[in-house]
């Protein structure tokens, strides 16, 4: 159903991408490598950049220094819609709903970016509306949802699109523990359908069960990268981030 | 699509009640008051495709208005060729026009936006009424009444059928923005830019051709204006005043909405034209009060249908 890259190639390369704002350095000189069928996390504190660096892989953002290649094509300073075409899409922490649009609506203009008729995205956006659990809201105006719902519409909205590689920031932030299970498992439900994934998440205990690998970054640098188990192992991680309490039982 | 939706019932009846009234009325008064209500309403509907329906909120839409009347107009008055000639001039200019302004919705957002739009009408008033060689000034342009369809020269039976086929246009271009794949990329556009872009829609490229057709449609209009009523002059047609009536209408009628454009069109047409008939003239001493009186109506409009009279219609449909 999805065009998918050819297992275990090259995806996304990001080659030494800084980006600064005024004197603000906010990602400096990251180097990452995600291949077909990856998920790879991405931790860090508050103003670590993690945001910021989804924002110059999607475009939003023009590194100063660096490149963004996606699948073997340099996409650095490509603005978002044409970067999202090729098959590269996001999410964002804080949800942008197209509030007074149906939920139904705000996913078929997903769809409407690969399937330019209109009944043919409405058949699309239904079944991605029924992935992700959002069937019995499909009429709902989108900014009557709760904030759980509208995680879910943003990760629908997405994927309508048939993203190859899909950015999530923060889906799971704020939501109680049974939405949680709920994002959680969709998530891995997207990943099996075959689409690469890069996870933004402050929450550990998810973030340890579902990634492969982890990036940390800290101060806009890689500090560390690694599987969960290296990473929560790690020295680094621990003292900027994790915190000595933190240990792997807990996850 | 099985049955329609109420809304379209309301504007089936509103159009057909338009086209019948010349077969039951001849007082040209009545038939003046329905061309324009029809004009106004279909000049709301094309500032409702960039300010409704792609969130490009312009209250300078008097520009292409004014280009549109100005084109017809001296192309007949001064050229002596068909003002239909004109009313293609005026498209022309006024696409280029719109494409500009369209550019500059890129730049500035929401109220910047309105206010650039605001100043571009101003630039024109003040050359419309500067450019006196050409223009002939503030003194305006009388427009030649020649009768035939071709130079426009009409009854009111005539212009109110030529005027309803416009109106009729608009309709069917609003209602197209509301079931097509374009007209769902200018709704996502207009909810949250950021959101449009993730999702592959070209927002700029959007924002501009939502623009030029909203400024084409106001211009080919500002044209029939002209010839229907035979003058003009550069305070009127590059007025502020048009310029929020044309967003009113929408406003008040319900934005964003097919047929919130015609319904404002009504309400405040009539109302106009009513308070004006009946407090102004002879009787005078209360000359400007149908202003304070049509004031009143639209605070409580806002205050009480915020989202326009196609919302409480809507409001009272879900409470059933």
């Amino acid at each position: 159903m999805w065009p998918r890259s050819a297992p275990g190639s090259r995806v996304l390369t990001l080659e030494a991408v800084t980006k600064r704002f005024g004197g603000l350095t906010a990602v400096r000189a990251v180097s990452l490598e995600v291949r077909a069928g990856d998920l790879l996390g991405i931790i860090g504190p508050n103003g670590a950049g993690k945001t910021t660096l989804f924002n110059v892989i999607a475009g939003y953002y023009r590194p100063e220094e660096g490149r963004v290649v996606f699948d073997g094509r340099d996409v650095t300073g490509l603005p978002p819609h044409a970067i999202s075409r090729l098959g590269l899409t996001r999410t964002f922490q804080i949800v942008k709903p197209f509030g007074n649009l149906s939920v139904a609506d705000n996913v078929m203009i997903g769809a409407l970016t690969r399937l330019p008729r209109v009944r043919e995205a409405r058949v699309e956006a239904d079944r991605v509306i029924a992935l992700c659990g959002l069937a019995p809201h499909a009429r709902a105006r989108a900014r009557a949802l709760p904030i759980g719902l509208r995680k879910r519409l943003e990760v629908a909205r997405a994927l309508a699109t048939r993203p190859r590689l899909l950015l999530l920031d923060e889906v799971m932030a704020g939501l109680n523990p049974a939405e949680l299970a709920g994002i959680v498992d969709l998530v891995r439900r997207v990943h099996a359908e075959g689409v690469t994934l890069i996870v933004i998440e402050h929450i550990m205990a998810a973030m340890m069960r579902l990634a492969q690998r982890i990036v940390m970054l800290h101060h806009g640098e890689k500090l560390a990268e690694g599987t969960p188990q290296e990473i929560a192992h790690d020295r680094r991680v621990v003292d900027a981030y994790l915190g000595e309490e933190f240990n792997l039982a807990e996850a | 699509m099985t049955r329609l939706a109420p809304d379209r019932w309301a504007a089936i009846v509103l159009f057909a009640a338009a086209a019948v009234t010349p077969l039951v009325v001849r007082d040209t008064f009545v038939l003046d008051s329905v061309i324009l209500i029809l004009l106004w309403g279909a000049l709301s509907a094309a500032w409702n495709v960039a300010g409704g329906y792609a969130g490009q909120v312009s209250l300078g839409h008097a520009a292409f208005f004014g280009i549109g009347a100005y084109a017809a107009a001296l192309t007949s008055a001064r050229y002596g060729q068909s003002p239909w000639i004109g009313l293609a001039v005026g498209v022309v200019l006024s696409i280029a026009a719109g494409a500009m302004i369209g550019y500059l919705s890129n730049r500035l957002r929401g109220p910047y936006f309105a206010l650039s739009t605001i100043a571009f009408a101003e630039v024109l008033k003040i050359v419309a009424s500067r450019w006196r060689g050409f223009t002939a000034g503030s003194e305006g342009v009388p427009v030649p009444f020649r009768p035939g369809f071709w130079t426009l020269g009409l009854g009111h039976v005539a212009w109110l059928y030529v005027i309803l086929a416009v109106a009729l246009l608009a309709y069917a271009l609003q209602v197209y923005l509301e079931r097509s794949r374009i007209g769902y990329q200018l709704a996502g556009v207009r909810e949250d830019e950021d959101a449009a872009e993730a999702l592959g829609i070209a927002t700029r490229r959007r924002k501009v051709q939502a623009v030029v057709v909203s400024a084409a449609l106001t211009s080919g209009c500002g044209s029939l204006w002209a010839q229907y009523v035979g003058f003009v002059d550069p305070s009127h047609v590059f007025s502020i005043d048009l310029s929020v009536r044309f967003a009113l209408n929408s406003i008040i009628g319900g934005i964003g909405t097919a047929l919130g454009p015609f319904l404002g069109s009504v309400l405040i047409t009539s109302l106009e034209t009513y308070l004006r008939a009946t407090f102004s003239g002879v009787k005078a001493g209360f000359t400007g009060i149908y202003l304070i009186i049509y004031g009143v109506v639209l605070i409580l409009i806002v205050r009480f249908a915020p989202e326009g009279l196609t919302g409480i219609a809507a409001r009272v449909a879900v409470r059933r």
